[in-house]
């Protein structure tokens, strides 16, 4: 009962509070049902009232407007509850450690708002010592790479099936059984949890077995070591403490095993003191030019299948020498054997500080290596088993084995867990058609690559910066791997996912991050009383050096050197090299490193065959097949089959030898990895041990007559700076490249001017038995070009910045290798766009910091020299005078700054540019433009280009802009760096301290070679370079005043074994 | 000689005994009739070619300068080299309406008008490039020192790019002036004979021009003004647009002689582009009366004097290269004689230095023949030497790292055709509006010539009176 208090009343029932009233307004409110009002046209008319009909037509209004409009989509959401952690414009660093397969490098990854954008080297690492390689640096890319596999499921051929996690786990759940006969296929596995759950998985399912292998294997010297001294691992190399190192094949710098780390130590050897000039001396024997032959001071040139016999020959000088008994075989080359002759003396003058490594894959060699070292008294000294690597662990012999398992049907399960067998191995077809025979094809993999491709499950896995883990890279050297974000998708890494397969009982599955508990508890195990937080905070963990295991030679060199077979002599020997970059594929789908060229070949997208060179006496470079332009397409006849490839004619590749990198052609490598270059892998032959051999002989190359690659993209046409040669007419040395330049119209008649390139003032180079002379004719050249310069028509302006800060470079040249893992820091740093194979062919590349590489010295055999080019920040910048809006221009403290807003991108600055360094932004690369319909495809991918897909865009670098098409953008110094370094000194109300602002390239480098400073502190380390009589500074003489100094690269050349 | 030794009688500048009203008729005449075949079919390819250039400056803005064939070494090519070729050939005109002016050159009449409006469109062809050459043309406005909000940031004043701004708004608005002034009582002359809708346009065109003798005292006035003010154009242009080139630090480009040699061959490619119209002019409108052998021979001279001046100016670059010492210098010359773009340097000397030689022969240089197939030679020569001063110097610069090849894309080469497109439509259109001669200023030389003309040094029988060197107060 209703009852009215009101003071306004409609009637007098209703003041009355009348119950016949109240019961009617009560049904009014309660028995009014609109469809049946509209159903009765009378009940309308009596009881549907106005009020009703415009609240129905309102509704429905609102209704169809709001389901016109689109609701916007908010992409950047407000933390609701703000974490600890994250402050937004601060970077977070954590440490992890990079690893794939065999690849190791710990870092610090640095984090904004919640998302890896960079990877640092961690310093507190004694491997690397903050150094980082190009694949590491490239590493944050491959998170956000739109290839990756995003949800489990099922596969049929080149699609997959999505399913929940549960749904996958149930059904292999049913497939795996204590029965199944399982195999898990692997990359090498550094990580002692990860070995740990495959012990538990192997407890679980007792038939399974696991089988590592590398794409570009080491399985033969572990062989070896595992013979000789009855270990299977890598020893410790000590590159540092070598005064002779002889590197038979063995690209250390470049690829082999640890580069990182040998780098470091080979580069300690390289420092030049010019007051008491000393160094370490390297020959390397190879036949093509690798990155490790082009820091060598002597190249030995001999055939791949001359190594064997090279190998032998310095044996038995060694032998022969020391007193030792001398093995057979060992006949090469004349010009090698004198060279090996010399080599051998300067071994013996350095008996425990020398060292002979192998990069072949071929067991006897490895032996026999062993067999000189032990004859040096390396082993225990230079060659050290005290704490041996784990970074190659691969045997590919197993996997015939395998194969023929799975083509009879004896494997139930196949699990293939970061691996990806039926494209990186010499039998990927075998194991491909064997494969289809197992039942159960699990993917552990990244992407859908060749070999999930014939897989039946993919159980995707995380990004290391997604996941948990631990590495062992060499014993006792621990470092640990910590997320960095949430699995971006429904993915799940590869140890929990073995865990949960094989019902691990250790493996919390109701914890929020299961594996994070596992591995705790794992630690907790192997180092109970070690903080957790602070091992996790360090990333590394090293135990103090332990007991130095049993280091007894026991190898037999005498009996493998009858196992050697003698050098070939049939047709050209084609070797397969492992890409820098790109290693042997697994880096394919990683556009940076794609782009970031070759540092030998300065080649980018692609593989391309390496032809020798040479001089025909007169004015041109000849090679086989008178190829003469790089890029020609020409044919590989191998076993009558004819491979199409590009070539380039290739200095310091050996005579009757050619080279190709292996990785490339691949047909399912992802967005960016499909279809760049040609797969060479296979034409890899096994020797008879089952281990795979990285040259083939009996090749001939015929030159394809299909004129040059279409988007050939070589970022270097011209390579050499006085590459000398004896000139047919006179007799006498003369610079080849330089009397070559002139064009074929002009061949017959003009020959090109003695001193054109050699009188140029931007390589410096010395050996060190003539550095003095070529101390002395730096500083005659410099006073020379600072005369000059002096000469100013502003005597009173203050060029040199000296008040404040004055930012300035230092680069050693003679400790730059030319790994390029600055050059992919630098495009991670600053949001370089990546353009593709077709606009770096058209010279359209946006690199910021390249590495000019020259080749000097011999024609045949000559030297390398790196050089890494980046603005020079000039304090008389031609670019700035020219631009006619201000555009660039000079800031308080030296730096050459570039206002992209304000570019309108007339060009004249990068033409107006000695360096070339400027790029400018030819098309709309980034999307970052108004117009989306003008976007250029970096490699194939369907809808958009690559870093106009927000996922990809996750990794640029708040920080620095995005630049729009049409502006020009050149090296910064790491401005944003600099900002950072100012506002926290000001925070903190003090000085900046000397060394506080360091650059991405400074910080990449995996050998000091680049130093960034304050000029004005003389505190800084730059301030302590810039004194050194090596330095010089490049084209001084025509008054720009660069502020990056360079130092001469020197080399170590014993003069009496080159003449 | 019979008739004693008498002063040789000048050659009449205007042959075929003209009057003054047949001069009339005659070059208003193309502006009233229908026009002939051969003008629609030239017309329909201009437009054409016109309508594909402007195609291609569309997609260039569209897409982004990445369709040019220019690169990270090469950042300027074959924009800049149309764009300095136009720059130079509008010289002549200028040359011809303030130079020859001083110089009192009267046979300057029969050519100036058509040259001043080739100079109008060469310009606005040359101005094209440095706009759509740039990344971002929607910006372009920050060139002009405007106040704004932004600081306000002001254009750098060191840039020769600015210079340039200046340098040729200057010329351009000048020259556009000084063009329609004269044309203005030529207006009035087809007004007065037109009807209708026709000479109301032409009575606006001429301002309501009515003869009197005031309005050709400030027309004089004028004209003598824009003369003046013409006259240092003629020079400075051409120099600031060196200075693109003299004032960078790239070997090949930082040379002191390059406002001279740049002056000399613009006036050059000029003077080319000018023999080029005129034969076809006159052949098409039957103007050999007014354009005449003598008027070829005269501009051949030119041609040939400032073709040697250019050959002269070659010549020396290469001496101070190898003088100077200095390897960057010494190594950018002998490539660009020796190096992967000799063909370009080939046919620059060539064309420029070496074929202008054949004008010391008399006979070649009267001869239309000849001179038609020179002027496109020097045209093409001339072309050459701004593509090898800048894309061939650009490609071999210091750091051999960074050497690069360039070669065009179709786009390119569709806007360079665009621009010639542009060209001959405008200059087509011109013809049809306006006359090709300036009629009020060539009725002042058809007495400079004796009409009693009849050969050189002839003998005159039964002449009683004195040559009636007429006074130039005549219109």
């Amino acid at each position: 009962m209703r009852k009215i208090d009101q003071q306004v009343w409609i009637s007098q029932e209703d003041l009355t509070n009348d119950p016949a009233l109240i019961n009617q307004l009560d049904s009014e409110r309660s028995d009014i049902n609109i469809s049946s009002l509209l159903e009765d046209d009378q009940t309308v008319g009596v009881q549907a009232n106005r009020r009703d009909f415009l609240k129905l037509l309102g509704f429905g209004f609102t209704a169809a407007t709001l389901a016109s409009c689109e609701t916007p989509i908010k992409k950047a959401i407000p933390y609701t509850v703000a974490t600890d952690e994250i402050i937004p414009g601060i970077a977070n660093y954590y440490a992890s450690t990079f690893v794939n397969g065999g690849d190791v490098c710990p870092v610090l990854v640095k984090t904004r708002e919640g998302r890896p954008i960079k990877i640092e080297g961690n310093s507190l690492s004694s491997m690397t010592q903050g150094g980082t390689s190009s694949r590491a640096q490239a590493s944050v890319l491959s998170l956000y790479d739109i290839s990756r596999l995003k949800n489990p499921g099922t596969i049929s051929g080149d699609s997959i099936t999505e399913m929940s996690w549960a749904d996958l786990d149930a059904t292999l759940g049913s497939k795996l059984n204590t029965g199944s006969r399982i195999r898990i296929v692997s990359s090498t596995i550094m990580s002692p949890s990860a070995k740990k759950t495959l012990r538990e998985f192997t407890t679980q399912f007792p038939n399974t077995k696991h089988l590592m292998y590398d794409p570009i294997s080491s399985a033969a010297l572990l062989q070896a070591t595992q013979n000789c001294f009855g270990i299977k691992a890598i020893p410790d190399y000590k590159f540092d403490q070598a005064e002779t190192i002889v590197s038979f094949n063995a690209d250390f710098l470049g690829t082999w095993i640890s580069p990182v780390e040998y780098a470091a130590q080979f580069v300690k050897g390289r420092k030049v003191n010019p007051q008491n000039p000393k160094m370490n001396r390297l020959f390397q024997v190879e036949s093509q030019m690798s990155l490790t032959g082009s820091n060598a001071d002597h190249r030995i040139l001999v055939k791949p299948s001359e190594q064997g016999s090279s190998i032998i020959a310095l044996y038995n000088l060694i032998a022969s020498k020391t007193g030792a008994s001398s093995i057979s075989g060992g006949e090469v080359n004349e010009k090698a054997k004198a060279m090996l002759s010399k080599a051998s003396d300067m071994l013996i003058a350095n008996k425990g500080k020398s060292l002979v490594v192998c990069g072949n894959n071929n067991l006897d060699q490895q032996v026999i290596v062993y067999g000189i070292n032990q004859l040096l008294g390396n082993i225990g000294t230079t060659v050290n088993f005290n704490r041996v690597s784990y970074q190659r662990q691969g045997n590919e012999t197993e996997i015939n084995g395998l194969i023929s398992e799975m083509s009879s049907g004896q494997v139930d399960v196949l699990i293939i867990w970061n691996a990806n067998p039926c494209y990186d191995l010499p039998m990927a077809n075998a194991f491909k058609d064997a494969m289809s025979k197992v039942s159960t094809r699990i993917s552990l993999n990244y992407i859908m690559d060749e070999t999930t491709t014939n897989c039946s499950h993919s159980a995707p896995v995380h990004h290391y910066l997604e996941s948990w883990g631990d590495v062992e890279a060499k014993t006792g050297i621990f470092s640990l791997i910590q997320p960095t974000i949430n699995p971006i998708f429904n993915t799940r890494q590869a140890e929990h996912s073995i865990l949960t397969w094989c019902k691990s009982q250790k493996l919390d599955t109701k914890a929020e991050q299961p594996y994070y508990e596992y591995l705790k508890s794992s630690w907790k195990e192997m180092f109970p009383s070690l903080s957790w937080d602070e091992t996790l905070h360090n990333g590394v963990y090293e135990v103090p050096s332990g007991n130095a295991l049993n280091s007894n030679f026991n190898g037999n060199p005498a009996s493998s050197a009858s196992k050697i077979n003698s050098t070939s002599n049939s047709g050209l020997e084609l070797s397969f090299t492992e890409s820098v970059n790109i290693g042997g594929g697994q880096y394919a789908n990683n556009p940076w490193l794609q782009e970031i060229p070759d540092p030998i070949s300065r080649c980018s997208w692609g593989n391309h065959v390496g032809i020798p060179i040479t001089f025909d006496g007169d004015r041109r470079f000849i090679a086989l097949e008178n190829i003469e332009t790089d890029g020609t397409i020409v044919n590989l006849v191998i076993n009558g089959q004819n491979t199409g490839i590009s070539s380039i004619r290739q200095f310091g590749q050996m005579q009757g030898t050619l080279s190709a990198a292996l990785g490339y052609g691949r047909i399912q490598g992802g967005v960016c990895g499909t279809g760049i270059g040609v797969n060479l892998y296979p034409y890899l032959k096994t020797d008879e041990n089952g281990f795979t051999q990285y040259y083939i002989d009996g090749i001939d190359l015929k030159n394809a007559q299909e004129g040059i690659e279409k988007s050939f993209a070589c970022v270097q046409h011209h390579h050499t700076i006085g590459v000398t040669a004896i000139e047919k007419s006179s007799g006498s040395k003369i610079n080849a490249d330089e009397a070559a330049l002139v064009d074929d119209f002009f061949k017959p008649i003009i020959k090109g001017y003695q001193g054109s390139l050699t009188d140029r003032s931007i390589l410096r180079t010395s050996n060190l038995s003539n550095l003095k002379e070529n101390l002395e004719h730096n500083k005659e050249k410099r006073e020379e070009a600072q005369n000059l310069n002096s000469k100013s028509l502003y005597p009173g302006f203050d060029y040199n910045y000296n008040s404040g800060h004055h930012w300035g470079l230092h680069i050693d040249m003679n400790s730059c290798i030319g790994c390029s893992s600055c050059a992919v820091a630098c495009m991670s740093e600053n949001n370089v766009p990546v353009v593709g194979k077709h606009e770096v062919a058209r010279h359209h590349e946006m690199t910021w910091l390249r590495i000019d590489r020259y080749y000097y010295g011999d024609v045949e055999n000559p030297s390398v020299a790196y050089q890494p080019m980046m603005c020079q920040h000039c304090n008389s910048a031609p670019c700035e005078n020219v631009c006619p809006v201000n555009a660039t221009n000079h800031s308080s403290d030296g730096l050459n700054q570039m206002a992209y807003n304000r570019c309108v991108g007339t060009r004249y600055c990068a033409n107006n540019c000695p360096y070339k360094v400027r790029r400018f932004n030819w098309y709309d690369y980034t999307e970052s433009d108004l117009f989306p319909w003008n976007s250029r495809m970096m490699a194939s991918e369907k809808d958009k280009p690559y870093y106009a897909e927000n996922l990809v865009r996750m990794v640029l670098n708040p920080d620095v802009t995005v630049r729009s098409r049409g502006v020009i953008e050149k090296c910064s110094f790491c401005i944003q760096r600099i900002q950072e370094g100012k506002l926290n000194a000001k925070k903190e109300n003090r000085q900046l301290h000397a060394n506080e602002v360091k650059s991405a390239c400074q910080t990449a480098c995996p050998t000091g070679a680049i130093t960034f400073g304050d000029m004005n502190n003389p505190e800084s380390d730059l301030s302590k370079k810039l004194n050194n009589p090596l330095n010089y500074i490049v084209l001084e003489e025509i008054g720009v005043k660069s502020v990056v100094n360079y130092s001469m690269r020197v080399t170590n050349k014993d003069e009496s074994i080159e003449s | 000689m019979s008739g004693g030794v008498v002063a040789p009688v000048r050659r009449p500048l205007i042959e075929g005994h003209k009057t003054y009203h047949q001069i009339t008729e005659d070059l208003c005449s193309p502006t009233e009739k229908a026009p002939s075949k051969a003008w629609i079919i030239a017309f329909i390819i201009s437009v054409s070619v016109l309508a594909f250039g402007l195609f291609c400056i569309f997609w260039t803005i569209w897409m982004g300068i990445g369709t040019w064939g220019s690169n990270r070494t090469i950042g300027w090519a074959y924009d800049i080299t149309n764009f300095v070729w136009w720059i130079g050939i509008g010289h002549a005109g200028t040359l011809i309406s303030a130079i020859l002016l001083l110089f009192r050159q009267r046979w300057r009449t029969g050519v100036n008008r058509a040259a001043e409006a080739m100079t109008i469109f060469a310009v606005i062809c040359a101005a094209l490039f440095p706009a759509i050459h740039v990344g971002r043309i929607w910006v372009v406005f920050y060139f002009f020192p405007y106040p704004n909000t932004r600081g306000s940031i002001w254009p750098n004043f060191n840039s020769p790019l600015l210079w340039d701004v200046f340098a040729i708004s200057t010329y351009f608005s000048v020259s556009l002036l000084f063009w329609y002034t004269g044309l203005v009582p030529d207006f009035a002359s087809i007004r007065n004979r037109a009807s209708g809708l026709r000479k109301k346009i032409y009575n606006s065109l001429s301002f309501g021009w009515t003869g009197s003798a005031k309005h050709w005292q400030r027309w004089e006035s004028l004209s003598l003004v824009l003369a003046g003010l013409s006259t240092p154009l003629v020079l400075s242009v051409h120099t600031i647009v060196s200075f693109d080139f003299a004032t960078s630090v790239i070997p090949g480009w930082h040379t002191t002689i390059f406002p001279p040699y740049f002056v000399a061959g613009a006036i050059f490619s000029g003077f080319a582009m000018v023999q080029t119209l005129m034969v076809m002019t006159r052949k098409i409108l039957k103007l050999q009366e007014y354009i005449t052998i003598e008027h070829i021979e005269s501009m051949n001279k030119v041609i040939l004097v400032t073709g040697t001046i250019v050959g002269v100016a070659y010549l020396t670059e290469l001496f101070i290269a190898w003088y100077s010492g200095y390897v960057y210098e010494q190594f950018a010359f002998f490539n660009r004689a020796t190096g992967i773009y000799w063909w370009s340097y080939f046919g620059m000397m060539t064309c420029n230095v070496i074929s202008p030689q054949i004008f010391w022969v008399k006979k070649l240089r009267r001869s239309v023949f000849v001179t038609f197939f020179m002027s496109i030679f020097v045209n093409i020569g001339m072309w050459f030497e701004r593509f090898v001063i800048i894309a061939t110097t650009l490609a071999r610069d210091y750091l051999p790292s960074s050497w690069s090849y360039y070669r065009p894309t179709w786009v390119e080469i569709g806007i360079f055709i665009g621009t010639i497109g542009l060209f001959f439509t405008f200059y087509m259109i011109f013809t049809r509006v306006a006359p090709v001669v300036a009629i009020a200023e060539i009725k002042h030389i058809l007495k400079v010539g004796g009409d009693q003309y009849i050969g050189e040094n002839a003998t005159h029988k039964n002449q009683h009176d004195t040559h009636s060197l007429s006074s130039t107060n005549h219109h």
